[in-house]
């Protein structure tokens, strides 16, 4: 049984549809990458999934489990993540502050990981972690947004363009990151990414998405054979 | 003189506490949740009437009132924002002035019905009356109280949000809500309490002010636009805004009136005029101003443009008919006085949905543009000549650059500011009548022609006793001449020129420009890249619609055979903003409905119940809850229900055929 199972899912905005009934699963253990163009849907996917955008119709079992339309309250508190496009780090809110704003409060305290456990790993941001969200870098407001993640105990983490407009060197070390993360610490990651050779390079499985279907599914490197499927759903489209 | 002006300051600092105590809740409510809240001076009248009770009941007093009223206000606070706010999160803040309009309306009828209309006194104790001294100057312990308990609390606050995991989601939360739910966190719970917390915060501060300036139910109405105002100032959301804008006002407010008299009432104004031009975002504000969130413009629905034009056509002919039934169905006063009404502010609604469901402007000082229309209209049939088309027509060329300039002025500063900022012109027109003699001495100036100066005007009196007539120079006098039934002629003249106005407008919203204004309303960016001068165009707006408001006002000012000021009084433009919502907003026709729905009911309600009031204000709150679209969304709703149409969430699969084309 996989960790994350999407089927049939539907959704759109008012009464524009975008998924036109997509279905995906990921492993536990896992790096899946879901790419495509632009505007095809992946944002909406990803918002379904954790239920920022309640599904038209369609279902989203997590851990065995029904989670479909679920407020994101209800899904990040059993374990799912989302690092939204653009980081959303709070921009004035130090490091820490955007950190320990994750933890779960005095209810549940014990359960997660801690600011500190999670700062240890992430040494640049160690080194900041007085300054504003404002202030950091888009390398550092991308790991911070997803240190924020761990520390909120996600064990799936839904990454949305994580490496959008950072420059080359800092997009491997977001890499490193993801490996990291899902290697040593077992998190499971669906990752959405426009930069279709550094998800490869990452993902075990694949999916291209194009106008809110799937279009192909398969291994990384399958992927990175099709060239037929590249070009169609992946290259610089010319309509 | 030392003594004098610490004793000015002490008072300043003492108002400006009250100002803080109130802002703080107002500001933080709005970072947080977005939600304009104009029933905050309610609860700050309700704070002091709680207290009064507290402290005039056997064993209570005013300390047991100060711990008691506070809880009591959080209470209803907390239980307004579960039951009417929370539905509204996500949606313009524009629904939350319509739904705390409602709410104010029933809260203050609530307070009349239990404390009765008439003032209240609440006296301090013993331990904070009378003065102390120290380094040579006198301080009444009262002023040293309410400072003394307004920096506290000021300093607690501060110390909840900056150093608690409360104030840590909650700062969160103004900056990005959204971004707090997907880290697990039930924001909801957090609004109820900081909308508690903000309600006992404006409660404390009534209740202190009680001693000084009494209990009254009008209190809320007194300090509400001035609260705003220092909120706009310090920028919405920053409480260090709100500190800072709060102590400024209170000093400045007070020096000014024994220094410059004349400014006394307008400084405040000014000053927020003035730091909004220069930073649109107020003193502390952010930069970066919030998702506007939904705007529902109501649509055709489910009737078709021919369909449509032919109830129009009917309304009007029954409109023009209905004299010949005066004296049979009902009184000509009711045509000549409710109907007139009726019509003159279905035109201002109109006005007010030419910019604000078409332009996306939502003026706060539409009123401005009413009373001016009005007051010149009254001043030209005195002092000119006594032609009503004349009148009327000076009138609407006034307001046409006044409505210019002000557009230039405020149309850059965006959203809840612009709305801020329209309300502070109109405010400072409001003030004119009454200072005309202090104007016209700062303007007898050897070098200013004296043409430029005002007439009298004659304050809150207002002008009476003019006497219109139909001609161009003479002819028949208006009120003289009826036609059938006893109804005056001027109903006809306010008829045609609403039905004028509105076939005006419509023809505007179906020209070019009415299609870039649509254009610009649904996307505003996009319409910028393309190359319009998105500013001109609602500027544009602005300026048809000022002189449809200005016609509107200079109507129903003949209608009243003169004019006053609270033909200026901001609450005028809440309440054409209500009818324009009620109605629903960018259609032209639905907000003139919205404003027959609200005289309607309230002349329904008149004599039914003395809470009339409040019934109107539930209404309200039940209205923007359930029907956000407006009146003219309901034929659409009730034929949905009925056909069993597309149930929740199930989408239409065909594109909605209806178009959405708007102007009819
Ligand atoms: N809040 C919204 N309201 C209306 N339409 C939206 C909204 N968000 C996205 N859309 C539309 O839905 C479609 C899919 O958007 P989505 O964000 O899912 O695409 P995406 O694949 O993530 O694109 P990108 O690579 O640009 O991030 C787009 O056409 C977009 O314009
Ligand atoms: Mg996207």
């Amino acid at each position: 049984m996989s960790l994350l199972e999407v089927t049939d899912l539907r959704a759109g905005y008012g009464e524009t549809r975008v998924l036109d009934g997509v279905s995906l699963a990921v492993d536990a253990g896992e790096v899946v990458t879901l790419v495509g163009r632009n505007g095809v849907g992946k944002t909406t996917t990803l918002r379904a999934i954790v239920g920022a955008i309640t599904p038209w119709a369609g279902t989203v079992r997590y851990d065995g489990e029904d989670v479909t339309g679920l407020s994101p309250e209800a899904t990040v508190a059993r374990g799912i993540g989302f690092v939204p496009e653009e980081r959303r780090v709070f921009p004035g809110l130090t490091v820490t502050e955007n950190l320990s704003l994750a933890t779960h409060g005095g209810s549940d305290a014990g359960r997660g990981r801690s600011v500190e456990s999670v700062l240890d790993t992430f040494e640049p941001l160690d080194e900041r972690r007085d300054a504003t969200g404002q202030h950091l870098s888009g390398g550092e407001q991308q790991m911070l947004a997803i240190a924020r993640a761990l520390v909120a105990d996600a064990d799936l983490l839904l990454l949305d363009e994580p490496t959008e407009g950072l420059a080359p060197l800092v997009v491997e070390a977001v890499a490193d990151l993801v490996r990291n993360a899902n290697e040593t610490d077992g998190i499971t990651v669906l990752l959405v990414e426009q930069n279709v050779a550094t998800a490869l390079e990452l993902a075990d499985h694949a999916y291209v998405l194009d106008q809110g279907r799937v279009v192909y599914e398969g291994t990384a490197a399958d992927l990175e054979a099709a060239t037929d499927v590249v070009d169609r759903h992946l290259g610089v489209s010319i309509d | 003189m030392a003594s004098a002006l610490v004793e000015q300051l002490l008072n300043g600092l003492t108002i400006g506490m009250v100002y803080v105590l109130l802002a703080a809740g107002l500001s933080v409510v709005f970072g947080v949740m977005d939600v304009i809240n104009f029933a905050h001076g309610e609860l700050f009248a309700l704070g002091a009437y709680f207290g009064y009770a507290v402290a005039t009941v056997d064993g209570g007093g005013f300390w047991a009132a100060l711990v008691v009223a506070p809880l009591a206000v959080a209470v209803v606070g907390a239980a307004i924002e579960r039951y009417t706010v929370r539905p509204l999160y996500g949606r313009n803040p524009l629904y939350h002035i319509l739904l705390t309009f409602g709410l104010v309306l029933v809260l203050k009828d609530g307070i009349e019905l239990v404390w009765g209309p008439r003032p209240k006194e609440l006296s301090a104790p013993a331990v904070i009356s009378g003065t102390v001294e120290a380094f040579g100057f006198t301080y009444p312990r009262y002023s040293l109280f309410v400072i003394g308990i307004g920096a506290v609390l000021a300093a607690g606050t501060w110390l909840a949000l900056n150093h608690t995991r409360y104030g840590l989601v909650i700062r969160a939360g103004s900056m990005d809500r959204e971004m707090v739910t997907y880290l697990g966190i039930d924001i909801d719970r957090y609004y109820t309490l900081v909308f508690a917390f903000g309600a006992a915060l404006a409660a404390i501060a009534g209740l202190v002010l009680a001693p000084r300036n009494g209990v009254d139910p009008g209190m809320g109405d007194s300090v509400i636009i001035p609260a705003f105002v220092v909120v706009v100032l310090g920028g919405l959301g920053s409480f260090r805004g709100a500190v800072v804008g709060g102590l400024g006002v209170g000093v400045v407010q007070t020096v000014m009136r024994s220094y410059v008299p004349v400014l006394e009432g307008l400084v405040v104004f000014l000053l927020m005029i003035g730091v909004l031009l220069v930073r649109p975002q107020g003193l502390f504000g952010d930069p970066e101003f919030e998702e506007a969130g939904d705007l529902f413009t109501a649509s055709g629905g489910v009737l078709t443009d021919a369909r449509r034009r032919q109830l129009g056509v009917a309304v009007v002919a029954l409109l023009a008919l209905a004299p010949l039934g005066s004296g049979v169905l009902y009184s000509p006063f009711l045509l000549n006085s409710l109907f007139v009404t009726v019509l003159t502010w279905a035109l201002f609604a109109l006005s007010l949905d030419f910019v604000m469901g078409y332009a996306g402007l939502v003026s706060l000082g539409h009123v401005l543009f009413y009373g001016v229309g009005a007051y010149v209209t009254v001043l030209v049939v005195m002092h000119a000549v006594p032609s009503v088309v004349l009148a009327l027509l000076v009138g609407v060329a006034i307001c046409l650059p006044l409505a210019w300039v002000i557009g230039q002025l405020s149309i850059r500063v965006a959203g809840v500011y612009f709305a801020m900022i329209t309300l502070g012109f109109a405010e400072l027109f409001a003030q004119i009548p009454n200072k005309v003699t202090q104007i016209n001495a700062l303007l007898a100036t050897p070098w200013l022609p004296t043409w430029l100066r005002l007439p009298a005007l004659r304050g809150n009196r207002g002008l009476f006793g003019i006497d219109p007539v139909y001609g161009l120079t003479g002819g028949p006098g208006v009120g003289a001449v009826q036609v059938v039934g006893g109804v005056d002629l001027l109903y006809y003249v306010v008829l045609a020129a609403v039905v004028g106005s509105y076939l005006l407008a419509r023809r505007l919203m179906q020209a070019p420009f009415g299609s870039v204004l649509q254009g610009i309303r649904e996307a505003e960016q996009r319409a910028e890249f393309v190359g319009y001068d998105v500013t001109a165009y609602k500027r544009r707006a602005f300026v048809v619609s000022g002189g449809l408001a200005g016609l509107a006002g200079g109507l129903q000012a003949l209608a009243d055979g003169g004019v006053s000021t609270s033909y200026l009084a901001w609450i005028q433009s809440g309440k054409v903003i209500v009818m324009t919502m009620l109605g629903g907003m960018g259609t032209l026709y639905g907000p003139m409905l919205g404003a027959g729905a609200f005289f309607g009911v309230k002349e329904f309600l008149l004599p039914v119940t003395e809470q009339w009031q409040g019934v109107l204000g539930v209404l309200f709150v039940l209205f923007v809850i359930f029907v956000p679209e407006g009146l003219v969304s309901i034929p659409a709703t009730v034929q949905a229900r009925f056909a069993g149409g597309p149930s929740g969430g199930t989408p239409v699969e065909e594109p909605d055929p209806v178009d959405r084309e708007v102007g009819d």
